[in-house]
C-alpha cells in the first residue's frame, strides 16, 4: 500500500519534471492567483499593522469636537463648510459642565517651517496644543518633556519635535533638548523630542510634526480659525454616555434647538477603524474576486493538461493495469500529478509575493504570515485536486486492453 | 486437476448494431507445466481467448477457474464476473504477460520495468530488488539491468518482458506472439528461453501463427470462428 503510494507520487513528480515548459504555462493561473490571494493577505495584514503601530497614537479614550467629521462621504462639503467654526471658551466649558470628561483642550495645526543652522525642516504640521493635552494625547515623549500649565498661560516659546524633525535638524545631536531652533524666523527653545510613531500608508509621515503650547501659536501666528476640542474621556466612564454628554453639551453652546441638526462633529478613533475596515473589505473583495477568476482559469488549465497528459500515457496506464495496478493506484498517480503542479504554481506564487512585498514594503506596509502561506497552499492543494479528480478518475477506468493498443 | 478451466466461453462485441461474436463456446482445460499453442487465422478468436485466459477481458457467458479459484461463473441467467480491481490482483498474482510489442515503460530502467508486478503486489522494497535482480540473471541481462528499453536491443527487451513476467512466480504464462516483432535468430533465442521455462515448470500458453514456433509446444490448439478447430496432444 505504502510501496504503491509512494510509486504513485514519484511518477507524480516525473511527470510534471519530464514536462517542465508545459507545467510552469499550466501553472500561470495558479501562480497569479495565489499571488493576488498572497497580497491582498498581506495589504490587509499591512493595514492592520498601521493601525495598531500608529493610529494608536489618537488613543481610544479621546473625543474630538470639530467642525469636520473625519470621514464625509459623499455627503456635501459646503455644508461642514458654511458651519459655525468651534470657538476657544467650548473647551473650558465642556471641561466645567460634562462630568464624563476628564480633560479638555485646545489644539490647531498650520505649517511651517523650522531651521536649526543650515538646516531646514519643510511642510512641518506645527500644532498648538493646551497644557491639558499632556494628558490627552497618547504619542510617547522620547526625550525632554511635555510643557506645563504655565508655559501654555505665558505663551512661552517652547516646542516639542517629532522624531522626523529630529533627524533632519540634529542628525549628529544625540539630544536637541534646550538647543534653539527657528520657527518662521522666531526663536524656540527645544524641549522634548517624540518617539516615532511611523507612517500611514508609508506616504506621509506623522513624525513630521511639532507641538507647542496653544496660547504661544496664537501669540505668535494669531488667531485660527480652525480649532478642534480634544476631550479625555474619564477613566471608567461608558464611551456612549460620554459621547452623548458632549454633544448635549455641544448643542446647548450652539443653541440648537430640539430639532436642529448637528452643526459640528464629534470625531474619535472608532470612526477611522470604521473606515480602515472599509478599505480592508473592499481591498479584500477585489483580490478575491481577482484570485478567484484566476484560480478558475488556472484550475482549468490544470484539467486540460491533465486531459492531455492521460491521452499521452494510455499506453503506459494499459501496460500498469496488466500488471495488475488496481483503480485507484491509478488515480492517485494523475491527482498527484495536479496536486504538484498546482502546488508548485502555488509556492512560485508565494515566492513572487515575499519578492514584492519586500519591494513594495519601502513604499506601503505590508507583511506576510504563517498562516496566510498554509491558506496559499491549502488552496492550491485544492485546486490541484479539483481539477485533477476527472482526468485521473478516467484514466482509472480505462480498459486494459484498448489502453495498450493505443500507439 | 487442471489448472485453467474454461467451459462454453463466449465473448460477443456490440460495435454500433452489429453483433461480433468472436468467441462462441470454447472449452478447454489446460494441465500444470503444460505447454500449449494457440493458432488460427486472425479473426478465429485467439486473441480474445488469450485475453480472457489473461483476465484483461470479461467472458459474455461461461465460466473460469484458474488455480483452483473461480474467477467468473455461470449462474442461472447469466454470468457473474470479478471485479476490475480483482481481476488486476488476478493479473497481477497468477499471470504473466509475454507480449509482441513487449510492451516496456518507456522512461524506466529495466530493473524498475521488472519491479513493476511486485510494487502493485506489494512487496517490500529489498526484496523486491532481490527477485527482480534474480530473475534478470536468470534471462542473461544482470549486465543491462539500467539501461532504459530504448538502449536495448528488440531481443533484449524481450528478455526484460521475459524476466517481469516470470518475477512473480505466476502460475501461467501467457506470451502472445512473442516473437513476432524480432528476427529469425533473436526469435530462436527467445523460443529457447521460453522453453527451458516449460523445462523448469512453468505452465505457457502461446499464440502463434508460426508452425515451426507452435510445433515447440506439446499441444497444439486450432482455433477457426470462434470455435476450437482441433485440439492435438503430441504423445
Amino acid at each position: 500500500m505504502f510501496n504503491q503510494l509512494y510509486e504513485s507520487i514519484v511518477i507524480g513528480f516525473k511527470a510534471v519534471f519530464q514536462n517542465k515548459g508545459r507545467a510552469l504555462l499550466t501553472m500561470l493561473g495558479i501562480i497569479i492567483g495565489i499571488l493576488s490571494v498572497s497580497l491582498m493577505g498581506t495589504a490587509i495584514n499591512g493595514i492592520d499593522n498601521v493601525f495598531n503601530q500608529t493610529l494608536g497614537m489618537f488613543g481610544d479614550d479621546v473625543l474630538y469636537v470639530q467642525q469636520f467629521p473625519w470621514f464625509m462621504g459623499n455627503a456635501n462639503w459646503w455644508e461642514f463648510r458654511n458651519r459655525p467654526q468651534i470657538r476657544e471658551e467650548y473647551s473650558k466649558k465642556i471641561a466645567e459642565r460634562a462630568s464624563s470628561i476628564s480633560y479638555a483642550s485646545l489644539e490647531t495645526n498650520r505649517r511651517v517651517t523650522l531651521s536649526y543652522k543650515e538646516n531646514n525642516s519643510e511642510g512641518v504640521d506645527l500644532s498648538g496644543r493646551g497644557w491639558q493635552s499632556a494628558y490627552i494625547d497618547a504619542a510617547k515623549i522620547e526625550c525632554g518633556r511635555y510643557f506645563t500649565q504655565l508655559e501654555d498661560q505665558s505663551a512661552s516659546r517652547v516646542i516639542l519635535i517629532g522624531s522626523e524633525v529630529n533627524k533632519i535638524l540634529f542628525p549628529n545631536i544625540e539630544d536637541p533638548c534646550g538647543l534653539s531652533i527657528k520657527v518662521n524666523g522666531l526663536k524656540f527653545r527645544v524641549i522634548g523630542v517624540f518617539a516615532e510613531q511611523g507612517k500611514i500608508f508609508g506616504m506621509f509621515s506623522i513624525d513630521n510634526m511639532a507641538v507647542m503650547p496653544f496660547q504661544t501659536l496664537k501669540s505668535v501666528f494669531g488667531r485660527s480659525q480652525w480649532l478642534s476640542v480634544s476631550l479625555k474621556i474619564r477613566e471608567g466612564v461608558d464611551k456612549e454616555y460620554a459621547l452623548e454628554e458632549v454633544r448635549a453639551i455641544t448643542r446647548g453652546l450652539r443653541g440648537l434647538r430640539p430639532l436642529d441638526k448637528d452643526n459640528f462633529a464629534i470625531n474619535q478613533q472608532e470612526a477611522m477603524e470604521d473606515e480602515l475596515g472599509k478599505i480592508k473589505t473592499s481591498i479584500a473583495a477585489v483580490g478575491i474576486g481577482i484570485s478567484a477568476l484566476s484560480l478558475l482559469v488556472g484550475g482549468i488549465g490544470i484539467m486540460n493538461i491533465m486531459f492531455v497528459s492521460v491521452k499521452e500515457r494510455t499506453k503506459e496506464i494499459g501496460i500498469r493495469k496488466a500488471l495488475g495496478a488496481k483503480r485507484w493506484v491509478i488515480l492517485i498517480q494523475f491527482l498527484f500529478e495536479a496536486i504538484i503542479i498546482a502546488m508548485i504554481g502555488g509556492m512560485i506564487g508565494l515566492g513572487l509575493t515575499s519578492l514584492l512585498v519586500g519591494v513594495v514594503n519601502k513604499f506601503f506596509v505590508a507583511s506576510m504570515s504563517l498562516g496566510l502561506v498554509f491558506t496559499a497552499l491549502g488552496v492550491s492543494i485544492g485546486v490541484g485536486i479539483l481539477s485533477g479528480i476527472i482526468p485521473a478518475s478516467q484514466a482509472s477506468k480505462l480498459d486494459p486492453i484498448e489502453a495498450m493498443r493505443f500507439e | 486437476m487442471s489448472l485453467l478451466k474454461l467451459q462454453n466461453i463466449h465473448r460477443v462485441y456490440q460495435i454500433g448494431d452489429i453483433e461480433v461474436r468472436a468467441l462462441n463456446g470454447v472449452d478447454v482445460n489446460v494441465d500444470r507445466n503444460e505447454y500449449v499453442s494457440i493458432m488460427g487465422p486472425s479473426g478465429s478468436g485467439k486473441s480474445t481467448l488469450m485475453n480472457i485466459i489473461g483476465c484483461l477481458d470479461t467472458p459474455t457467458k461461461g465460466g473460469y477457474e484458474l488455480d483452483g479459484m473461480v474467477i467468473h461463473q455461470e449462474v442461472k441467467d447469466g454470468i457473474g464476473i470479478a471485479s476490475d480491481d480483482q481481476l488486476a490482483v488476478i493479473r497481477n498474482q497468477k499471470i504473466g504477460f509475454i507480449f509482441q510489442t513487449f510492451n516496456l515503460l518507456p522512461r524506466m530502467t529495466a530493473l524498475h520495468n521488472v519491479e513493476l508486478p511486485l510494487i502493485y503486489g506489494g512487496v517490500p522494497r529489498v526484496e523486491r530488488l532481490e527477485r527482480a535482480k534474480a530473475v534478470l540473471e536468470q534471462v542473461q541481462l544482470s549486465d543491462r539491468m539500467h539501461h532504459k528499453p530504448n538502449e536495448l536491443s528488440g531481443g533484449q527487451r524481450q528478455r526484460v518482458a521475459v524476466a517481469r513476467a516470470l518475477v512473480n512466480n505466476p502460475s501461467i504464462i501467457l506470451a502472445d506472439e512473442p516473437t513476432g516483432n524480432l528476427d529469425s535468430k533473436t526469435s530462436h533465442d527467445i523460443m529457447d528461453l521460453i522453453d527451458n521455462l516449460h523445462k523448469k515448470g512453468n505452465t505457457i500458453i502461446l499464440v502463434t501463427h508460426e508452425y515451426d514456433i507452435a510445433e515447440r509446444a506439446s499441444r497444439v490448439i486450432h482455433m477457426l470462428d470462434g470455435k476450437i478447430h482441433e485440439d492435438n496432444k503430441k504423445k
